[in-house]
């Protein structure tokens, strides 16, 4: 009977998470109990699911206040339009500079959340000051998520009406030729395989991306083939030690004779990049402007370990790690008329990389926090470097 | 020089009215076509110049610009004539130039069938439609903004022909607007009649209104011969070939 018991409550756990899972419940309660009633069966078990739902309607309203730029931001979302989790979404920021706004509809197969679509509108504007570069980015997408197995596969469609602007008056010529409107539209495939206890300093697991992106074959202008993978190892050691390794890379590959758009290059460096180096601020440039790089590729090794003499254990202090590591990264341009051993060769010369320590401090299972010291080393003329102390704030850190 | 495609942008003087200036300081220039010049440049109107690390637009600052450097063709002329000079080319400017938009932009039929196929031909669907919509309502508000958005066709070809006259009249007999040496207002007057002799449009009868004017077209003749034969092989457009090439000379 305790058998029973015990299998009855671990499935009715499983529907739990899973009811919570479709974000439409705001609260599921589970009762077990004996069979009651007139057609109750002997030994047998009702189990009852006491569910509160979410408002049909939520709205939120936030102001922001950024680097010399005020906005309001107003949103907007049904939880549960037509019954099955369906979701849509709508969210506006109106700002000083400039505004946006965002709408999407979600849904998910009944019965099986991890099979789901979207459908998304969007228009967003992004300032790069590496570049000295605006952009305004107004697009529509539609997406489908499915598992196969162990692995999460995405099957994209997006296309997006770009336009790309100088920032400043000082902008180099190569960002200035730059400026205009683009229409981008693209395939793309993802695949994720993650295995590790945790997105934010994991104990253990390991993480592999890969992503595919071709654009041209179904409208509009920028014709290309962008391939770009990441993939991390962790692995607890003695004593609370955690040794964690990383690897990116990335190749664009123009289709055509138009050469490729500084919208759509990788871009190496900053703190949550090759540490030890300011912003995107590693490889092509003029007059101060990054323009990024048609491919690239970047390492990290890391030693993470507790706060010296564990302060706050328990609580507080574990939020904290001390971490060792070890960067490296290359990128270049592949416009030069050679080989794919030319390109090799070039990516494995003048590589950049940097070694330092520092704090690391985890904001829920979603952002971290480091502050860091720095050395960075093979630093080549035009690069920006920020050695010694470098502060930086993300989700995704090599 | 940076222009918008040579082919797409018909119907814009400036460029004309630039080329003809550089020619007669005797500076050498090369003429790059891009379609996104509108873009790069840095005050949003064509054409502008690329010196070392500066980049200039619009015909105003660009004759500033290159006054600094020591070219200069008003020189030889005194205060008065400077005014007068001053005068005539505003002249050209509120009348030639918002006339040659008119036309582009808010004739119906001309935009229709000429301005948005020619404006979005670099763009892929449905991006040249929305650029060329953008342009359009852009062009319009300015046109309302300064009262000829209630001017009937008839009534701008009338102000045309006006200041036609008014340039006719000025000009004369004498080759160029001042004395014998050409200034600021012959390469404007000369970049905007240019554009007007030779644009096709669905009617002729703008071109009409300056063919009337004898002294007006001669005078277009003689700086295209002067100025612009024998330098075109200097030119290299690159995005649009020239499969038009204009010309008064026929």
């Amino acid at each position: 009977v305790c058998e029973i018991m015990d299998e009855v409550m671990r499935k009715s756990h499983e529907a739990r998470e899973k009811l919570l899972r479709l974000g439409i419940f705001r609260q599921v309660e589970v009762l077990i109990d004996t069979c009651q009633g007139d057609d109750a069966l002997p030994n047998g078990l009702d189990v009852t699911f006491e569910v509160t739902e979410l408002r049909r309607l939520t709205g939120s309203y936030n102001t922001m206040v950024g680097n010399n730029e005020g906005s309001m931001v107003l949103g907007l979302k049904f939880p549960n339009l037509f019954g099955r989790a369906e979701k849509v979404t709508f969210q506006f920021s109106y700002g000083t500079k400039e505004t946006s706004y965002g709408l999407s509809f979600f849904k998910p197969q009944p019965g099986n959340f991890e099979r789901n679509f979207s459908v998304n509108l969007y228009k967003v504007t992004g300032q790069f000051p590496w570049s000295s570069l605006r952009e305004t980015d107004r697009g529509i997408s539609t997406e489908l998520n499915f598992p196969i197995w162990k692995t999460n596969h995405t099957l994209k469609w997006e296309g997006v009406w770009r336009e790309l602007g100088c920032l400043a008056r000082t902008a180099s010529f190569s960002v200035r030729e730059e400026s205009g409107h683009s229409l981008k539209s693209s395939l793309s495939h993802a695949m994720v395989i993650d295995s590790r206890n945790s997105t934010i300093l994991p104990k253990r697991g390991a993480l592999l991306k890969i992503n595919q992106e071709l654009a041209g074959y179904t409208g509009g202008d920028m014709r290309f083939l962008k391939e770009d993978f990441e993939f991390q190892l962790n692995k607890q050691l003695l004593w609370d030690l955690v040794f964690s390794a990383s690897l990116w890379g990335g190749m664009l590959v123009p289709i055509g004779d138009k050469p490729s758009s500084i919208a759509d290059r990788f871009y190496l460096g900053g703190p949550t990049s090759v540490r030890g180096f300011s912003m995107y601020s590693i490889g092509p440039q003029n007059e101060g402007d990054y323009l990024g790089g048609d491919a690239y590729w970047a390492g990290g090794l890391h030693l993470y370990t507790p706060l010296p003499f564990r302060p706050g254990r328990g609580g507080f202090g574990d939020l904290f790690r001390t971490h060792f590591f070890l960067n490296a990264g290359n990128l270049c341009n592949l416009n030069y008329g050679g080989g794919p051993r030319a390109h090799l060769q070039k990516l494995a010369e003048y590589i950049r990389w940097s070694y330092g320590a520092g704090i690391v401090l985890r904001l829920g299972n979603i952002a971290r926090l480091e502050l860091n010291y720095c050395f960075p080393m093979g630093v080549q003329s035009g690069d920006r470097i920020c050695d010694g102390v470098q502060f930086g704030a993300g989700i995704r850190f090599l | 020089m940076w222009n918008e495609g040579c082919v797409l942008l018909m119907g814009c003087s400036a460029p004309f009215s630039l080329k003809a200036f550089l020619q007669m300081c005797n500076l050498p220039v090369r003429v790059v076509c891009r379609a996104n010049a509108e873009y790069m440049s840095p005050s949003g109107k064509v054409p502008f110049i690329h010196v070392g690390n500066q980049v200039v637009s619009e015909l105003g600052p660009i004759v500033q610009f290159v006054k600094a450097k020591g070219h200069s063709l008003s020189d030889g002329l005194d205060e008065v004539q400077k005014a007068e000079m001053k005068a005539y080319m505003e002249l050209v400017n509120n009348m030639l130039l918002t006339a040659e938009l008119y036309l582009q932009w808010c004739d119906d039929v001309t935009v229709e069938e000429i301005t948005h196929p020619r404006y979005g031909s670099p763009y892929p669907w449905p991006l040249n439609r929305i650029l060329a919509y953008q342009k359009q309502w852009e062009i319009r508000r300015k046109m309302k903004a300064i009262g000829w958005a209630g001017k009937s066709l008839e009534q701008v070809l009338e102000d045309v022909d006006q200041c036609c006259q008014a340039l006719s009249q000025r000009l004369g007999t004498q080759p160029y607007f001042f004395n014998k040496q050409p200034t600021e207002l012959d390469a404007l007057v000369f970049g905007h009649l240019f554009t007007i002799l030779t644009t096709q449009l669905t009617t002729d009868e703008l071109s009409e209104k300056v063919k009337n004017y004898g002294n007006l077209t001669a005078f277009c003749r003689r700086i295209e011969q002067q100025y612009f034969e024998g330098h075109d092989k200097d030119n290299s457009g690159t995005a649009a070939p020239r499969s038009a090439k204009r010309s008064l000379l026929r």
